[in-house]
């Protein structure tokens, strides 16, 4: 019964982190049309930036500042530098260079931080809390992340559904063109786009980073995971996309404590074939949508 | 309907990424070049060697998960030849030792082996690191002739059956005897103790899980096995604990000793932990875990304090003995910056091991005779280890015991004296080889056995 609860509540805590990452990808699909490989490694550098800054004797919510703020300039300068000049082609262009940009990102990492493992801080400890005499698999951190995730999810909403901001990233997006003939300014919302999908990537980043250790290629895994969420959810609904991580997260925890840790990888490429076979708009897709 | 299309283009590119991002890892190469000779030339014609130089190589993980520690031994390693060459080097000829990333991935260790023997036409292959690293260059390097010394790893494939792989020999004890002397010991000394398995998943976990079960099989409550590079090791540490085993024996590497005391501090677990070798360097653990202070994990060489743990060569917390003081000596003049460290100790202990398999394959230096010559007084080499290699016609198993301890204050204290046995049903006796109590020649450079 506790192995239960403690593989749930550990499925629970990883699945708000690849809800996290599905999230970014989700803005990023939602505001530019395409989807960013270089998400991983973007938070992983701004993941570094904050070790550098706790390194140097700041406080963790210093260092926690630091991160996110840098990711929003590096989504920034990403898109004015590296996506902007193959905008208007092929999608698949832009696709293509964030591979690049992921490799990149990777080698300049190891260069610049090191490739050591190391452990990375977090502020509520790691320990589980205890209910009614038993400790069970849920640390204050883990708190925080689950709270972190719904919050980020719920103003992602609110921006999107309610805002005036929203509805021109998202005019943008799906067709240019006519936006800029209504006066929106189409350049300055895909670089907002990229700069909050690349704050949300790195609060991933640091989610995930939190009371274990980092090192640079330590989202990679996240990446894959946080895909197969993202399309679970649709690619298009950011509820879509975080109760896609947290059916992932809890699923591959069963796979890795009742079945075996090396089917985790294998069951989530089973999982994203289904989805793709069955639902390709995923679980939250319009369709579905439309039926409730 | 276009919308449609129009969103399926990119979910198909998100597959095409995901294998190519896959793919990345894979750079192989294919060279053809046939640098490799058959077995061995006569003379200082054999490949990699000439009048004044000796060309070697080795690959280890210097960057990626497995890098930590590990990619220490090679910078101990090159310390030594560099010492052993400013005094001459071995009948005059200079070590000269090429070190290549394989990233811990077998694709990896596939083209830089290649490129080593074919390209840099490498004498011989001396530590190569990993199980599943270096099974996938062991038959190309015995096809090819090349001698294959030392392995850097304990897994049974290296040593078991020279007939099958007569160029390669392991070096540290293999996981089944370290796996029966702790199972042995756990008998003995913790009758009553709940055990459980927490194995890598691979030839470590399983040939530890085999000695171990000689002595333990009725004990052993749970066996969970983890995959190497995938971190949380939560629902294998809630098995561990929901099976009600109070003593862990653990064969794992060092990371994941740190994300195992992590997941059970998570847990409120709290067993006994004894740690295999691999697992439990308490300098690069503590390193590890010392952020995670706030009381909760004490950071440092204290942080596996209590933990049981084997050891079968001197390491940096003895720094009183004679091998260890020799180690320090070459690090001052020939290290890089940074300590001494139990990896670099590691890397120069198989680096004495491999010039005295130089020396006792005297002037006339072929690939064959190096063989040959291990086959024949390999198991008289002095050095380091506390129990005498096994080598033999028969064997090229390396080191032959060790010895339980449990760390305090970061140093092992002992708790049984050297345990030697082999492979199978040999019986576990203690080591009266007098290998535990030896000290290195003054020159710090063996004689040739």
């Amino acid at each position: 019964m506790q192995q239960l609860l403690n593989t749930a509540l550990g499925g629970l805590t990883l699945g708000m982190v690849y809800a996290a990452f599905a999230l970014a990808l989700v803005l990023i699909w939602r505001s530019t049309r395409i989807v960013n490989f270089a998400q991983a490694p973007m938070a992983m550098v701004t993941t570094f930036v904050a070790l550098v800054v706790v390194d140097a004797g700041h406080s963790y919510w210093l260092a926690f500042a630091a991160a996110l703020v840098s990711g929003l300039l590096l989504g920034a300068v990403v898109e004015r530098l590296v996506v902007r000049p193959v905008e208007g082609g092929p999608e698949i262009n832009a696709v293509i260079l964030t591979l690049g940009l992921f490799i990149v990102l990777h080698a300049l990492a190891a260069v610049v931080f090191g490739n050591r493992y190391r452990s990375f801080p977090a502020p509520f400890g790691v320990r589980g809390l205890e209910v009614g005499g038993t400790t069970i698999a849920l640390t204050g951190f883990g708190v925080f992340t689950v709270l972190a995730v719904l919050v980020t999810m719920g103003l992602l909403l609110a921006l999107f559904r309610y805002t005036d901001v929203g509805l021109r990233m998202r005019a943008s997006a799906f067709n240019p063109e006519v936006a800029r003939l209504l006066g929106v300014r189409v350049g300055r919302m895909l670089t907002l786009g990229w700069a909050l999908a690349s704050l949300v990537g790195s609060l991933a980043g640091l989610l995930i980073a939190g009371g274990s250790l980092v090192h640079p290629a330590y989202m990679d895994s996240v990446v894959v995971y946080g895909f197969v969420a993202a399309v679970l959810g649709g690619l298009d609904s950011p509820i879509g996309a975080v109760v896609g991580g947290l059916l992932l997260g809890v699923a591959l925890s069963f796979v890795s404590g009742y079945v075996g840790s090396q089917l985790v990888a294998l069951a989530a490429l089973v999982i994203l074939m289904l989805v793709l076979t069955l639902r390709p708009g995923g679980l939250f897709a319009q369709a579905a949508a439309r039926r409730v | 309907m276009r919308r449609r299309l129009h969103r399926s283009a990119p979910l198909a590119a998100v597959l095409a990424g995901a294998l190519l991002l896959s793919a990345c890892g894979a750079g192989g190469r294919s060279d053809d070049g046939d640098g490799g000779d058959e077995g061995g030339g006569g003379g200082a014609t054999a490949p990699g060697v000439t009048e004044d130089s000796i060309t070697i190589g080795a690959h280890f993980p210097l960057t990626g998960v497995a890098a930590p520690g590990y990619n220490e031994i090679p910078t101990g390693a090159k310390a030594y030849f560099d010492y052993v060459n400013a005094q001459g080097g071995v009948n005059g000829r200079q070590i000269e030792y090429l070190v290549r990333d394989d990233g811990y991935n077998p694709t990896n260790t596939s083209s830089v082996t290649n490129e080593l023997v074919l390209e840099e036409e490498i004498f011989a292959m001396v530590g190569g690191l990993g199980t599943p690293t270096h099974s996938a260059v062991v038959d190309f390097l015995n096809d090819e002739g090349v001698p294959d010394f030392f392995v850097s790893s304990g897994s049974l494939q290296w040593g078991d059956d020279p007939e099958n792989a007569p160029y390669t020999f392991g070096w540290q004890p293999d996981y089944e005897i370290e796996g029966k002397i702790i199972g042995q010991y756990v008998a003995e000394n913790m009758p009553d103790a709940k055990v459980g398995l927490f194995l890598q998943d691979d030839d470590f976990g399983d040939d530890a899980e085999k000695g171990v079960r000689q002595f333990l099989d009725e004990q052993i409550v749970a066996a969970e096995r983890y995959t190497s590079g995938n971190t949380d090791v939560g629902p294998q540490i809630a098995g561990l604990q929901a099976a009600g085993a109070d003593l862990v024996l653990a064969f794992n590497t060092p990371s994941y000793t740190a994300l195992s005391q992590l997941v059970a501090l998570k847990l409120g677990y709290q067993p006994q932990w004894f740690y295999s070798n691999v697992g439990s360097d308490a300098d690069l653990v503590g390193s590890l875990l010392s952020r995670f202070s706030e009381g909760a994990v004490e950071g440092g060489s204290g942080s596996l304090d209590g933990v049981m743990t084997t050891e079968y060569i001197p390491g940096v917390d003895q720094p009183d003995d004679p091998w260890v003081q020799l180690w320090q000596k070459v690090w001052d003049e020939h290290g890089e910056k940074g300590e001494l460290t139990n990896y670099r100790v590691y890397g120069m202990s198989h680096a004495y091991a491999f010039v005295q398999a130089l020396l006792a394959a005297g002037e006339d230096l072929t690939r064959d005779g190096l063989v040959e010559a291990m086959e024949e007084v390999g198991a008289d080499l002095d050095g380091p280890q506390l129990a005498p290699f096994r080598y033999s016609a028969d064997s090229h198993l390396g080191i032959s015991g060790l010895r339980v301890v449990e760390i305090r204050d970061g140093a092992g204290e002992d708790l049984t004296p050297v345990l030697v046995t082999d492979i199978g049903d040999a019986e576990i006796a203690e080591d009266d080889s007098g290998q535990d109590g030896d000290a290195p020649p003054e020159s710090g450079v063996p004689e040739a056995p």
